[in-house]
C-alpha cells in the first residue's frame, strides 16, 4: 500500500505508527503532508504552553518518522480547489496528484476553523479563542496579540477546555509562564496586560460543564487569582439525575471554590452559568438568562437579560472543518465517515481524528480513533498497489515516487528539516532558561538556507 | 534492559533544559539522576529511548505480572522487579499499553484495570491521577494509570501474580455522531 495522509497532527502520526508496526517491511509506505512547515498539529499549535507533559507524545511521533517507510512533506497545501495556498509560502499540490500517486489516502485535516456565535459579529474587541491560541503558539495564521493592554474585563463565551486554557493564560503570572514554550513577544504583551477579571459564560449549568476536571482544578489552584463563588442551588443535582464520577468531582471542586478567597487577589474570575450572549456593542455585553434541565435538554431563555461592561469578548464555542476541503459535510461541519471510510468517496479514502469525529476529545480519544482507522485500512489492503485514479500504464503505484511538483522543490520541508528547527528552538530557549523559543518562517528559511 | 540501553537514554537525556525540569513520575528512580544531564541536541537528531527504562529480572526471581485483554484472555505473563511501574513493564515486554505523556499524569492512555484486592492494597490515587482517570474510557472501580502503579510483591495474588487487565482497545468511535444537543 502507498498511503498519503493529508494533515500531520496527532491523528496522522498515530495512524502511521499503527500501520507501520503492522505492515510487513516491504508492503507499503506512508507519506504525511502538512500545509504548515511544522508537524504535530494541535500538539504544537493547540496544547497550552503550561501543559508541556502533553507534548511528550511527540517523542513517539519522532520514532515513527525514523521509519524509512515514512516521509513528511511540510509546507505543502493539498488542495481540491481554490485557494491553492493556505499560507503564502505554501507549495500547492492538487489532490489529483495524490490520487494518481497513492493507493490510499487518509484525511486527518482536523477542524481548523472556529465556530462563530450568530449574535456576536467579529471585531477588534470580539475575537475567536482560536486567534488567542494562534497568538500564544505563534501559528503561521497568527493575527497578532489580542488587545490586552486595554482590557480590564474579559468575557469568554463557552466553557470548554480551550476557553479555560485562554482564561489560565490571562490569569497566570507571566513569571510563571516564561519558562514554558511561550514566545517572548507573547510574554511581553502579557506583562502589559490590564486584565483584572475573566468571566467564563456558558448557557448551560455546572452539570453540563464542558471543561474537564484537571483544567478547572488548575484555575482553582491559581495563586494570584480567585473565583467568584457559585450559587449553591446551581450545584444541587436535579432530582433523580445520575451524576457520573467526573461530573461529581467537578461539582465538588466548584463547591469548594478557589484556593484564594474571592477578592483577595489582584485578578479574579467567574463561571457565569446559564448565560447566553444576545449582543455586544460599545463595550456592553447583553446576556440572556437561560435554564436547562440537565442533561441534554434544550436551553430555554427565561426572558430575563443582564448587561455587563466588558472590554474584550472571546468566543470559544467549538471548531469545524474547512468547508472548501474535500468531502466536507456541511451538516456535520466535518467529513462523514463510517469505520474510518469517507462516505461518498471512492474506495480507499479515509478520515480520522477531528476531521472525522468532530472537534472533541483529548489525545486518548484521538489515539484510539487513529488505531481503529489504521485497522480498517489494514483490512482494506487487497487493492494495495492500484492508484486511486490511474493514469494508465500498468496501473500500479511506484512506492518510491512522489508527486512531480515536489521533486527537488526546496520549499518542501522534510522531517530532518523539522528536527533541525526543533533543535534550534530548544537551543534558543535554553539560552534564556525556557523550554523553547519558536522560530518564525523567516528564521526557518535562514536556518535551513532556503530562500 | 541492558546497560547499553541505559547509556543511550542518559546520553540523549532530556530535550528540555535544566531550568525546566519535567515531571519525573515515569522515570524509574535509578534513572532520574541521568535525566537531568541536559544536553544540547545535535542537529543529527535522535529520540530519547524513554520507554526502555527498566531491567528484566532473571527468570524465576521477579514478581509475576499477568497482562490480560478486556475479555480476560492472557496476553502475556512476565516478570518485573520491585518498584518498576506497570507502564514501563508493559513497554519492556511489548504489551500494547500507551504512555502518550510518558508517565507525567497528563493523559489517560495507560489506563489499566486491577483486581479488587490488588487495587485495595495500593495507596489511593492522587487528585492528578483521578483527574486523568475521569477521562479514561471504560473506567471501572479498580482502574488506575499504569504509570502510577509500582510493582511490589504484596500486590501479587496466586499463580498469576499481579493481574493487569487492559481496557477494551476499541472505543466505538465509528458511530459518527451527532454532537450533544446544544
Amino acid at each position: 500500500m502507498k498511503l498519503a495522509i493529508v494533515g500531520g497532527g496527532a491523528s496522522a502520526f498515530y495512524v502511521a505508527s499503527r500501520l507501520l508496526s503492522r505492515l510487513p517491511k516491504e508492503a507499503g509506505v506512508v507519506h504525511v503532508y502538512d500545509r504548515l512547515w511544522a508537524p504535530h498539529g494541535l500538539v504544537r499549535y493547540g496544547v497550552a504552553p503550561d501543559h508541556p507533559e502533553v507534548k511528550n507524545c511527540t517523542h513517539k511521533f519522532d520514532e515513527v518518522a525514523k521509519d524509512p517507510r515514512f516521509r513528511f512533506f511540510g509546507n505543502v497545501n493539498v488542495h481540491d480547489n481554490i485557494p491553492q495556498k493556505a499560507f503564502s509560502q505554501n507549495i500547492p499540490l492538487p489532490l489529483s496528484s495524490i490520487y494518481t500517486h497513492y493507493s490510499h489516502v487518509l484525511f486527518a485535516t482536523g477542524c481548523p476553523l472556529p465556530s462563530f456565535h450568530p449574535s456576536l459579529p467579529q471585531s477588534e474587541s470580539c475575537i475567536p479563542a482560536l486567534n488567542v491560541v494562534h497568538w500564544y503558539t505563534q501559528h503561521p495564521a497568527n493575527q497578532g496579540p489580542p488587545p490586552l493592554e486595554t482590557a480590564k474585563h474579559v468575557t469568554l463565551i463557552g466553557n470548554g477546555n480551550v476557553a479555560l486554557d485562554v482564561a489560565r493564560m490571562l490569569l497566570t503570572s507571566p513569571d510563571v509562564l516564561r519558562k514554558y514554550d511561550v514566545p517572548s513577544t507573547v510574554i511581553d504583551t502579557l506583562e502589559r496586560s490590564a486584565v483584572q477579571h475573566v468571566s467564563i459564560a456558558a448557557r448551560r449549568g455546572p452539570f453540563d460543564a464542558a471543561f474537564t476536571t484537571k483544567e478547572i482544578r488548575e484555575l482553582i489552584k491559581l495563586p494570584n487569582a480567585s473565583m467568584k463563588p457559585i450559587p449553591e442551588d446551581w450545584l444541587v443535582p436535579a432530582p433523580g439525575a445520575k451524576i457520573d464520577r467526573a461530573k461529581g468531582r467537578i461539582i465538588d471542586l466548584l463547591r469548594k471554590g478557589s484556593e484564594q478567597r474571592y477578592g483577595s487577589t489582584a485578578k479574579t474570575w467567574s463561571l457565569d452559568f446559564f448565560r447566553s450572549p444576545v449582543s455586544f456593542e460599545g463595550g456592553k455585553l447583553t446576556l440572556a438568562h437561560t435554564t436547562a434541565i440537565s442533561p441534554s435538554t434544550r436551553v430555554v431563555p427565561t426572558g430575563e437579560t443582564s448587561t455587563v461592561d466588558t472590554d474584550l469578548v472571546v468566543t470559544s464555542i467549538g471548531f469545524k472543518g474547512d468547508p472548501t476541503s474535500p468531502f466536507y459535510d456541511p451538516e456535520l461541519g466535518h467529513m462523514r465517515t463510517q469505520a474510518g471510510r469517507v462516505q461518498g468517496a471512492m474506495e480507499n479514502v479515509y478520515g480520522s481524528g477531528w476531521a472525522a469525529m468532530g472537534p472533541k476529545g483529548v489525545i486518548v480519544a484521538t489515539m484510539m480513533d487513529a488505531y481503529a482507522v489504521a485497522e480498517t485500512i489494514l483490512g482494506d489492503r487487497e487493492k494495495s498497489l492500484t492508484p486511486l485514479k490511474s493514469l494508465g500504464g500498468d496501473g500500479t503505484v511506484d512506492l518510491g515516487s512522489v508527486p512531480g511538483e515536489l521533486v527537488g522543490n526546496t520549499g518542501v520541508l522534510d522531517y530532518d528539516d523539522w528536527k533541525k528547527i526543533d533543535a534550534a528552538e530548544i537551543s534558543r530557549g535554553e539560552l534564556v532558561g525556557k523550554e523553547r523559543e519558536r522560530l518564525t518562517w523567516g528564521e526557518v528559511q535562514a536556518l535551513l538556507g532556503r530562500h | 534492559m541492558l546497560r547499553a540501553g541505559l547509556k543511550s537514554l542518559a546520553s540523549t537525556s532530556s530535550r528540555i533544559p535544566q531550568a525546566f525540569p519535567p515531571r519525573l513520575a515515569y522515570q524509574p528512580a535509578r534513572l532520574q539522576q541521568t535525566w537531568r544531564v541536559a544536553q544540547r541536541r545535535s542537529f543529527h537528531w535522535s529520540t530519547p529511548a524513554r520507554h526502555a527504562g527498566i531491567e528484566r529480572p532473571e527468570p524465576g526471581t521477579g514478581i509475576k505480572i499477568t497482562f490480560k485483554d478486556s475479555k480476560g484472555s492472557v496476553i502475556k505473563a512476565v516478570e518485573a522487579n520491585e518498584g518498576d511501574d506497570i507502564l514501563s513493564v508493559a513497554h519492556e515486554y511489548d504489551v500494547d499499553l500507551e504512555g502518550a505523556c510518558e508517565g507525567s499524569i497528563a493523559c489517560s492512555t495507560c489506563h489499566i484495570i486491577l483486581e479488587e484486592d490488588t487495587f485495595d492494597r495500593l495507596e489511593e490515587p492522587g487528585d492528578d491521577e483521578n483527574d486523568m482517570l475521569d477521562m479514561a474510557f471504560g473506567l471501572t472501580d479498580t482502574s488506575r494509570l499504569g504509570c502510577q502503579v509500582k510493582v511490589s510483591a504484596d500486590l501479587a495474588n496466586g499463580s498469576e501474580g499481579i493481574v493487569v487487565r487492559l481496557p477494551s482497545a476499541t472505543r466505538n468511535m465509528f458511530v459518527d455522531g451527532k454532537k450533544a444537543a446544544h
